[in-house]
């Protein structure tokens, strides 16, 4: 067993749940752990271990480096940087400095360059940075989007950072609990990108509530983390970088695209390694589950497991039964699986369920779910089965209530609301934004729709039209605004929403226009919509002038347009089968 | 294999991920018109590797549009594997 004592801080000490009051003071308080840190995986599978001692000099260094390229404590600088050893060290080098990084997801794969410019010029704006730190590699794309940053003065790439980091120490920055640690940008539509303000304190009380109270993590007892999840997201970057650096917990990480390529990599690396913890959204363990064969799971041993973690979309039970069937040879027991449910504006988790529990699904009535009561399904009748999400933390709240905001009972479906110290105060410099989620008495409105059941929170969908598409967020208006730009399609003409299939959030987009634009844009609006938003359409309908139902200012109505799709109501409307009436009619002019 | 056996296996491959039929392609269909998200480019990418016994490095793969600049890099790489 490894000898683990508290650092002279006193912190972190499981036994007493009691962690650094800052991620800073969590990160110098390994200073002298040389046994255990953080093993950075490459594309090629090359491993990189930086013991937690390595990790906080070369961060410190790194913190330097800013300072002395003219960051001070506040400033923020958007970070744009694909390899997770560098992306960590430089985060940690801001946080270290009382800089505020910004993490931006850099521009991978084969997508077209334009809509990539256009989010790394409005999340920079929001967030009024004074630098852009990224790699040489990715800075062609980064610089395009520099004349759309007024507040930019530089453009800092790892060679640069480098240089600027040696030289003498500096005096150490002052950070406390109530400084902001980082903006977290996932919220939001693409235009108007709205970045979580998270505090250290925010960040210590919930990586203390889901790594202590939630995963029961210790090192002592040789808790080892593993994560393929992007490190620009919640998950991945609170998850397993800073709740493991609040707890001294060794994790591995492996490059998301070396997941997405062949899931047994993530399976590879948690038999090799004997991790312990790991975590992955619904897609991921559905993906694993369909690629995965016989052949590819011989000579794994998986049973050195105990939590494989899910959060960050929808849960489907019937995925999460299908992967712990599938890895069963592997030693894999179903209670590993633990559904969670957590968002960005209350830091990243917000309930658990327990560790000895098996997932677990409740049966209840389609029908009365849908009068917001959710009782338990009859035999015979249609039914949905909604994964239970677990409790609260120690000092945290949740709360079902209507649309006044009146608590709800047990089994009454609402709006799901939480308040504690996880719970972040507000959206950076966003005061409408913020007045509109981060409510009187410290209430966090999540605008996601669930119930309580003997204390345990049960998910059932959302109040904002968000569309979520593994793990990530997709907003109508940016979907709506894009097809608009495509000729034969106008404004307020175009309604986007999503719908679930076989188990998934799929996007729909029904556009009224007129018979002879309709070929062109059957074809159009799916190509547009893909390299754009990055999202595939599963249905576009297109529909006669005049069908979608709209307010009285000429708005479209995507509720009440979804409820008629959904009811099968737009089928006569359509220009239909669309592709050969359109031919017809060009054919005849 | 030729250029096209590689791009027969790219529809096969394809036709798997997407889980609907993917025929009909050539060096010149773009690769975002196929209709599978970035991360199926990636499942998709995998298993042409796996298939061939290469690796295609993601900074290589930024800015590839076509199906035929995609293959160009196969064989870059076949030869470098050989």
């Amino acid at each position: 067993m490894a000898d683990v004592r508290r650092t002279s801080a006193g912190w972190p000490d499981r036994t007493a749940r009691l962690v650094a009051p800052t991620l800073a003071a969590a990160v110098e308080a390994l200073a002298d752990t040389r046994e255990r840190g953080f093993t950075f995986v490459d594309t090629q599978g090359k491993e990189r271990f930086y013991s937690f001692h390595e990790l906080h000099k070369e961060a410190l260094k790194r913190s330097y480096g800013l300072r002395r390229l003219g960051l001070a404590k506040g400033d923020r600088i958007s970070l744009i940087v694909a390899e997770s050893d560098d992306f960590v060290l430089t985060l940690l080098g801001a946080v270290l400095a009382g800089v505020v990084p910004v993490p931006i997801y850099p521009r991978l794969g084969f997508k077209a360059s334009d809509g990539y410019v256009d989010t790394v010029a409005h999340i920079t704006r929001a967030a009024g940075s004074s630098a852009i730190v990224t790699t040489q590699q990715q800075e062609p794309h980064v610089r395009d989007a520099m004349p759309r940053c007024p507040t930019v003065t530089q453009l800092i790439d790892m060679e640069k950072l480098a240089s600027a980091a040696e030289g003498e120490p500096l005096a150490p920055v002052q950070i406390t609990p109530d400084d902001i640690a980082f903006l977290q940008f996932t919220s939001g539509s693409t235009n108007l990108p709205k970045g979580v303000v998270v505090k250290h304190g925010n960040l210590a009380a919930n990586c203390r509530a889901f790594m202590y109270e939630g995963l029961q993590a210790d090192p002592a007892a040789g808790d080892k983390g593993v994560s393929w999840l992007p490190l620009f997201h919640d998950m991945g970057l609170i998850g397993f970088v800073m709740g493991p650096l609040f707890t001294d917990i060794p994790v591995v990480f492996l490059p998301t695209s070396s997941f997405a390529r062949s899931p047994r990599v993530w399976l590879e690396a948690a038999h090799r390694h004997r991790a312990t913890l790991t975590y992955a959204p619904n897609f991921g363990y559905a993906l694993a589950a369909k690629r995965l064969k016989e052949r590819d799971l011989q000579g794994l041993d998986l049973s050195c497991l105990r939590v494989a973690g899910c959060g960050a979309e929808p849960i489907q039970i019937g995925t999460l039964r299908a992967f712990a069937d599938k890895l069963a040879p592997t030693g894999f027991k179903p209670e590993y699986l633990l559904p969670c449910y957590g968002m960005a504006e209350g830091t990243l988790a917000i309930t658990f369920t327990k560790l000895t529990d098996v997932a677990r699904a409740d049966h209840v009535s389609a029908e009365a779910l849908q009068a917001g009561k959710a009782s338990p399904a009859a035999e015979g009748v249609a039914a949905n089965d909604i994964v239970c999400c677990g409790t609260p933390f120690e000092n945290h709240e949740v709360r079902i209530v209507d649309d006044a905001g009146n608590p709800l009972g047990e089994r009454q479906v609402g709006q799901i609301i939480t308040r504690g110290p996880s719970v972040c105060g507000s959206y950076y410099e966003n005061p409408e934004a913020s007045a509109e989620s981060f409510k009187s008495g410290g209430w966090l409105y999540t605008g996601d729709l669930g119930y309580l059941a003997d204390g345990e929170l049960y998910i059932c969908g959302r109040l904002k039209d968000v569309i979520i598409v593994r793990g990530r967020n997709f907003y109508p208006q940016d979907i709506e605004w894009c097809v608009a730009q495509i000729e034969g399609a106008r404004r307020d003409n175009v309604v986007a929403f999503g719908v679930t299939e076989d188990g998934e959030e799929k996007l729909v987009v029904i556009a009224e226009t007129s018979r002879v634009q309709a070929k062109a844009l059957r074809e159009e609006i799916p190509k547009r919509v893909l390299d754009e938003i990055g999202l595939q359409p599963f249905k576009v309908e297109l529909v006669a002038l005049g069908t979608l139902p709209k307010t009285s200012s000429g708005k479209p109505q995507r509720r009440k347009t979804k409820a008629l799709w959904s009811s099968g109501q737009f089928v006569a409307s359509t220009h239909a089968d669309s592709a050969e009436t359109a031919n017809v009619q060009e054919r005849s002019e | 294999m030729t250029r096209i056996e590689l791009i027969g296996l790219f529809e096969k491959t394809a036709t798997e991920i997407a889980e609907r039929d993917i025929k009909g392609l050539s060096e010149l269909t773009e690769i975002s018109t196929l209709g599978i998200d970035s991360l199926g480019i990636l499942e998709l990418v995998g298993e042409m590797e796996k298939q061939l016994g290469i690796q295609l490095p993601d900074d290589q793969l930024v800015g590839l549009t076509k199906i035929g600049d995609l293959l160009d890099l196969v064989e870059k790489r076949r030869q470098l594997a050989s």
